[in-house]
């Protein structure tokens, strides 16, 4: 008699900036059960953990690549000829994007990461979410340098420059997939956990940064959701929603409270263990016809 | 997971505790339907014991209300958890479900 099929699992990291942290500690518990993950799929600040992940750090080193590639020096230099360009398009040339935040440094730290890995360097398949400037379409990268794939997943609109991969500009996975469980789907993973972030809105609107994130906010929440129905009513098995209570605000450079939002990531992992595990013991209703595809 | 059906003429009330997930998503599903096949399409689920839904049980939600709502009822949420509201806000389904704080208002928010 054959063994049924192993079911594929998956994890999905939306977007969420230092929330997405929490995802270290969903993977210390999985690690810590045995429990293996077949592919990771990353969207915007999800995207920096996933790559992370499948090329095999363990959560410490993550965490320590992070508050190294991620702080405010990452911000702090402002892009004039882009934004010269964004509001006197008659003296400077428009060049039919820009972004308020030079890219360099951004770029610059994600490389000190990644180096020049490619996906093909990866102990588990990585996929990437960015989303297409001339068609809108969500592009799902799984092939090419990493920093590319990563720094594309996060090129907030209006914050930074939209970055090429393949000849085509990409912005931020959360324009079209802000939690990309729809690849998981695809890619034929049966238990798929999907750890996602609504974007906070502030309190108050003080400047046309804030206003131009409110409003990005707006989007992708009501993104966030549309698709997020679909994919529960569409996938034929299980999507595990493991979101976290932070119990506190955790913004886009919040790195000290890397801590917390680990912990509270392990916790709500914690939570949903005694019934994934049962799900995993479980044989697989999907055949091998659901595996990889090439 | 335990489910009590208790009558509450003109309503049905399904009080629920555990988990609404994969293993237990037909269970619940059946029970309900049973209700539906017997007339009783005034559902209220008291989910006050529930404190997590997957997919599969957010699958099973909706079936139901379709199901109740084309045979003349409706199908509606009662004492909903953070947990679980958390996730039904995150789906989308607070925008097509009643969802009341407790059990009493959920009743009354059936006509005569």
């Amino acid at each position: 008699m054959s063994t049924p099929p192993r079911k594929r699992v998956a994890l999905v990291i939306g977007a969420g900036s230092v929330k997405c942290a929490a995802a270290l500690g969903l993977w210390k518990v999985l690690k810590r059960e045995g429990i293996g993950l077949d592919l990771v799929v990353g969207c915007s600040g999800g995207s920096i953990y996933a790559a992370s992940m499948a090329l095999g750090y363990d959560a410490d080193e993550v965490e320590a690549m992070t508050i190294a590639m991620w702080n405010r020096d990452v911000t702090k230099r402002r892009d004039y000829a882009s934004l010269l360009g964004a509001f006197l398009p008659k003296l400077f040339r428009f060049r039919g994007h820009f972004g308020m935040v030079h890219g360099e440094r951004v770029f610059a730290a994600l490389r000190k990461g990644y180096g020049d890995r490619t996906f093909a360097d990866t102990v588990m398949p990585l996929f990437v979410v960015a989303t297409e400037l001339a068609t809108g379409q969500q592009a799902t990268l799984a092939s090419g340098r990493i920093v590319d794939a990563v720094r594309a997943s996060i090129a907030i609109p209006y914050i930074w420059e939209p970055w090429a991969v393949d000849g085509k500009l990409m912005l931020d996975g959360c324009l079209s997939a802000p939690l990309p469980v729809d690849v998981a789907i695809k890619e034929g993973a049966d238990v798929i956990l999907a750890m996602g972030f609504e974007s906070p809105y502030p309190r108050r609107i003080r400047s046309a940064t804030s206003y131009a994130f409110h409003v990005n906010s707006i989007y992708t929440n009501n993104l966030f959701r549309a698709n997020y129905s679909f994919h529960n009513l569409a996938h034929h098995a299980e999507i595990l929603p493991i979101v976290p209570d932070f119990g506190e605000s955790v913004n886009l450079f919040d790195t000290h409270k890397f801590a917390h939002v680990i912990a509270c990531g392990a916790q709500a992992a914690e939570e949903q263990l005694p019934y994934l595990k049962q799900l995993l013991a479980e044989p697989s209703a999907s055949s091998a016809e659901t595996a990889r595809a090439p | 997971m335990d489910i009590i059906v208790e009558q509450r003429t003109p309503t049905t009330i399904v009080r629920i505790t555990g988990s609404v997930d994969g293993l237990t998503a037909d269970t619940l599903m059946a029970t309900l339907q049973q209700q539906i096949d017997a007339g009783n399409t005034r559902l209220i689920a008291d989910l006050s014991g529930v404190s997590y839904t997957s997919s599969a049980g957010l699958r099973a939600l909706l079936a139901t209300v379709k199901q109740a709502r084309s045979a003349g009822g409706d199908f509606r949420l009662a004492s909903v958890m953070p947990a679980v509201h958390k996730v039904l806000e995150m789906s989308g389904f607070t925008t097509i479900l009643k969802l009341y704080p407790d059990v009493e208002l959920a009743i009354a928010s059936f006509p005569a």
